[in-house]
């Protein structure tokens, strides 16, 4: 079958769910499934097809006034298999975390705008034409605004979706004017690539702070953190997994097709290690699991824009042999960051089915419980580290190797591949300890509170969910040259110049070391357990220095744990603290509070909002609706005028 | 057949040599102190009597408890084979070696904290915050002497990059590099390996929990990790590439034995930093690193 008579099922499915979804289920569920495969399929067959083909396809009937034009290629296609992989694992999710029983009100809608969100995301990548992608675009920001406020009684969860609705919007200013430039510049909403269109340069700019508000690029992320915190936690997986890849996916596709000016390849590589580092600070300081794992979206995409920018580097700088490790790090990144990350927002949505909670310090020893939940959320924790022998591994060592070897090409890009390279390790250690916090805290130890003490495994639709991502983690780690056809089909088409036939780093010795790695990581595993067995093991109680009491609430916690971490970044995080010490000698109550703010939000742009508006309530003045007012101020006008005028200046 | 039995006796290598040095450091510390001190193979002994030793377990911990050090301990194997000896080469050898052996390490510090963390307990808590903390710092120090070495050779291949000697930034490197082993490797001044109950310990409070054959794959691991950090010092700094099999073998004895004592000096004659001095001196480990990267920058282009 062709891509698109596959692309057409899976419209049709999907269309057919958002009418259906509401009422029938189990129909929805099997629709969401077949139609999410059947654009996998078409994606892998663009993919895994003859290379620089694609799919493109003109119809003659206009809509809205402009020809269709739909095209499926490397980099549209790499993205849509990553929809499609969320969007299937993600329904199946749903279908069990967000049931109709505890959420007759919001569970039948949930389900037609979960149809609606997956479908105008595909209509965002395939489209090739810059009013529809205009119109799909809206039509993807309205789905995903309406499935974050499923659970619209809570007064944050509206806060969120209403700063996602305005961020969204702030962007898509910005994208408005770029297609509509481009079109008066070119002549056509027609798109495709223009490279040698030097006129068009400029609008490079318009086009990546409008993406970049979309991927929650760093500091453009304000929305992020309380729309991925807040939302039910499949739609966070999509939203993090994919939602914020569609800004990736702009900037990837219009960066491929424009003419690149000389300075973006400096700016997005520095925007992006920068970001990587300063999101990943804010993570390691957050208290709350969702958002832990939202501010760790801001890294990774600092990673990926560390990818992209040395790439953009290269390709300004004599078409430099690294920036291509460093392209097919980038754009592996974004599927990597897509899978570990949805799957690490399933972990923590079937931990706040368990217990009612995203607040790590109330949580603790969940392990016992949630086998299934634990075991995905440390793969994942692992994954998101960036350690072998997982998949976030494999994308990060290309782009160092990128880097690296910039550096060591002693060109001008070496300035920005030095610095990067470092920012990045450090960015790397701070997920780790991020990360190592988040599930330990969630999952090892004793449990902190009754909530923690109660939980329950979840069902077999939101474990299989899981696995199935855990799987897919697992496979890219240990057999990256499988899936290095997908790389380079969607980086060739990003330049058609590169060649990227053959792996250009030794990836197949990567993986076979991953997979030895991986053997005989279980193998000693198994063999340490069976020794201790031999050996006589024993329990009892955690050792503390002789105390022989020791309660739940003596553990670390979370706060604890980033302590030092996140007193270097003080003056970044800006943690507002409130401390009441013990005083006296029977102290009675001591207290000591600690809240990570939204920095950017609270510190620069609510301040700044609240500028504007008082010097628009003070500007209103003037207009009040006494008409003989206005005549005064006509005649002052006037007035002015005259006075110009006679005084010989030209008006 | 030839390979694999290059990795056998290669691994054989690393398993008996590696928990000498600790032997060696506590007997120059012992020395300098004018006693006489443990024998130098004292650690064989204890790990051979800890291998045979029954396990208690925190009734807490989960199978990670045990699966944390395992993994540690493979992953440090595991660099520990990607690390050139000198003229017998590495086991394996590729473009981008060097960033695996760096995530290797990370690796074994994932599984070690996550041992720590799985007891509940507020002590190893601490300690393991400690860990992934200063490892921010050390990370980012480690990165910039490779990146030196990088830049100085052209390659991003350990084999190539450790042949040469590492040029004008030597001496940087050599003084960054050595302040990052004794911070990886929880020394003085940044940790105290003789204590086991004090508030401060890094290394040592995350694995209070640890016993028997568990303790003995700890104990192990981290004398490998000490043994490799110490080889990747000798062949940073040194011209290694550029001598005959016997000299440069001698070199590379010689190099681990020097640092070795060096580590014992220290220990004799520095008492443990406060811990509010350890992240200042960690950035002065990254900045001599930083100005080695430098030096190997303008070296090249001239």
């Amino acid at each position: 079958m062709s891509p698109g008579v596959l692309l057409t099922l899976a419209a049709a499915g999907l269309a057919t769910g958002i009418v259906a979804g509401p009422w029938l289920r189990r129909t929805w569920l099997v629709l969401t499934i077949a139609s999410t495969v059947a654009a996998l399929g078409a994606a892998l067959l663009v993919l895994f097809g003859p290379p620089a083909n694609g799919w493109e396809w003109r119809g003659a009937f206009p809509l809205g006034g402009e020809p269709l034009h739909l095209r499926l290629d490397g980099v549209s296609a790499l993205i849509l298999a990553l929809l499609a992989v969320i969007g299937g694992t993600g329904s199946v999710y749903a279908s069990e975390y967000w049931p109709d029983r505890h959420y007759p009100v919001s569970a039948p809608p949930g389900r037609a705008w979960w149809c609606g969100l997956v479908l105008s995301m595909g209509l965002v990548l395939v489209s090739s034409n810059g009013l529809h992608f205009l119109i799909a675009w809206e039509a993807f920001a309205v789905c995903a605004y309406y499935l974050i406020t499923l659970d619209r009684a809570r007064r944050e969860v509206r806060r969120a979706g209403w700063l996602y609705l305005v961020a969204s919007h702030a962007g898509t200013v910005c994208l408005f004017a770029f297609f509509s430039t481009l079109a008066a510049r070119t002549g056509s909403w027609d798109l495709g690539p223009m490279r040698e269109q030097a006129g068009v340069a400029p609008l490079f700019w318009l086009m990546l702070v409008g993406f970049s508000v979309k991927a929650g690029a760093f500091p453009l992320h304000v929305w992020l953190p309380s729309a991925h915190a807040n939302a039910p936690s499949h739609v966070s997986a999509i939203m993090s997994g994919v939602a914020i890849k569609m800004g990736v996916y702009g900037i990837v596709r219009f960066s491929g097709w424009l003419p690149i000016p000389d300075l973006a390849g400096w700016i997005v590589l520095g925007a992006g290690a920068v970001g990587a580092l300063f999101g990943i600070a804010f993570a390691l300081a957050q208290n709350d699991l969702k958002r832990l794992l939202a501010y760790c979206s801001v890294e990774n995409i600092g990673v990926i824009w560390i990818g992209l920018g040395a790439a953009l580097l290269a390709a300004t700088h004599g078409d430099a042999a690294w920036g291509r490790l460093a392209l097919a790090g980038a754009l592996l990144h974004v599927w990597n960051h897509g899978l570990f990350k949805a799957l690490l927002f399933l972990g923590a949505g079937s931990v706040l089915h368990a217990t009612g909670t995203r607040e790590m310090s109330r949580l603790g020893g969940l392990w016992r419980a949630m086998p299934w939940t634990a075991t995905c959320f440390a793969l994942g924790s692992v994954a998101v580290a960036g350690l072998p022998p997982l998949n976030g591994f494999v994308s990060e060592w290309l782009i160092y190797l990128g880097l690296f070897e910039g550096a060591s090409n002693h060109g001008p890009p070496a300035w920005a591949a030095m610095p990067a390279a470092i920012m990045m390790a450090m960015a790397g250690a701070l997920a780790l300890a991020s990360f190592a916090k988040a599930a330990a805290v969630v999952f090892l130890g004793a449990a902190r509170t009754q909530a923690a003490t109660h939980a329950h495994e979840c069902g077999p639709a939101m474990r299989g969910a899981m696995l199935a991502l855990a799987v897919v983690c697992l496979a890219i780690g240990l057999a990256p040259v499988v899936f290095w056809p997908v790389v380079s089909c969607a980086a060739s088409v990003w330049h058609p110049a590169w060649n990227f036939a053959t792996p250009s780093a030794p990836l197949a010795t990567l993986g076979s070391l991953h997979l030895v790695l991986a053997i005989a990581g279980v193998a000693a595993a198994a063999w340490l357990w069976w020794m201790a067995r031999v050996r006589g093991l024993r329990r009892a109680l955690t050792w503390d220095c002789g105390y022989v009491a020791p309660t739940p609430r003596m553990q670390y916690t979370s706060g604890s744990f980033a302590g030092i971490g996140a007193g270097w970044f003080a003056s970044l995080l800006q943690t507002e603290r409130r401390v009441q010490r013990p005083r006296g000698l029977l102290p009675a109550a001591a207290l000591r509070v600690e809240r990570v703010p939204e920095t950017v939000l609270e510190r620069v742009i609510q301040p700044l909002g609240a500028g504007i508006i008082r010097v628009s309530t003070a500007v209103r003045r003037l207009q009040h609706g006494h008409i003989q007012s206005y005549i005064l101020y006509i005649v002052a006008g006037l007035a002015t005028l005259a006075v110009i005028v006679l005084l010989g200046g030209k008006p | 057949m030839n390979s694999l039995l290059d990795l056998l006796l290669r691994l054989a290598l690393w398993l008996l040599l590696a928990p000498l040095l600790p032997g060696i450091i506590n007997k120059v510390k012992a020395w300098v102190a004018g006693r006489r001190g443990p024998p130098v193979l004292q650690l064989y002994y204890d790990l051979a009597r800890l291998w045979r030793k029954g396990v208690v377990m925190s009734t807490l911990a989960s199978p990670g408890f045990v699966a944390g050090p395992a993994l540690a301990w493979v992953a440090v194997a595991g660099a520990a084979l990607l690390l050139p000896l000198g003229p017998a080469g590495a086991a394996l050898s590729f473009r981008g070696d060097v960033l695996l052996v760096i995530y290797l390490l990370a690796l074994a510090r994932f599984g070690t904290a996550w041992a720590a963390l799985e007891t509940g307990s507020a002590f190893e808590g601490m300690g393991a915050a400690r860990e992934v903390s200063y490892a921010v710092l050390t990370e980012a120090a480690i990165i910039a002497a490779v990146l030196a070495l990088s830049v100085q050779t052209g390659t991003v291949s350990l084999a190539t990059m450790l042949a040469p000697s590492a040029g004008a930034g030597a001496v940087l490197l050599a003084a960054g590099l050595f302040t990052v082993l004794l911070a990886e490797n929880c020394r003085v001044p940044f940790d105290d390996p003789n204590t086991h109950l004090e508030l401060t310990m890094i290394h040592e409070v995350m694995v209070l929990d640890h016993s028997g054959p568990l303790l003995a794959v700890i104990l192990h691991g981290a004398s490998m990790k000490l043994l490799f950090f110490a080889l990747l010092l000798t062949q940073a700094v040194t011209p290694i590439g550029g001598w005959s099999r016997p000299v440069a073998y001698m070199m590379l004895a010689g190099g681990v034995f020097a640092v070795t004592v060096g580590v014992g000096l220290v220990e004799s004659l520095l008492a443990r930093f406060a811990f509010r001095r350890v992240p200042l001196l960690l950035t002065t480990a990254f900045l001599l690193c930083l100005f080695a990267l430098l030096m190997a920058w303008k070296g090249g282009a001239l």
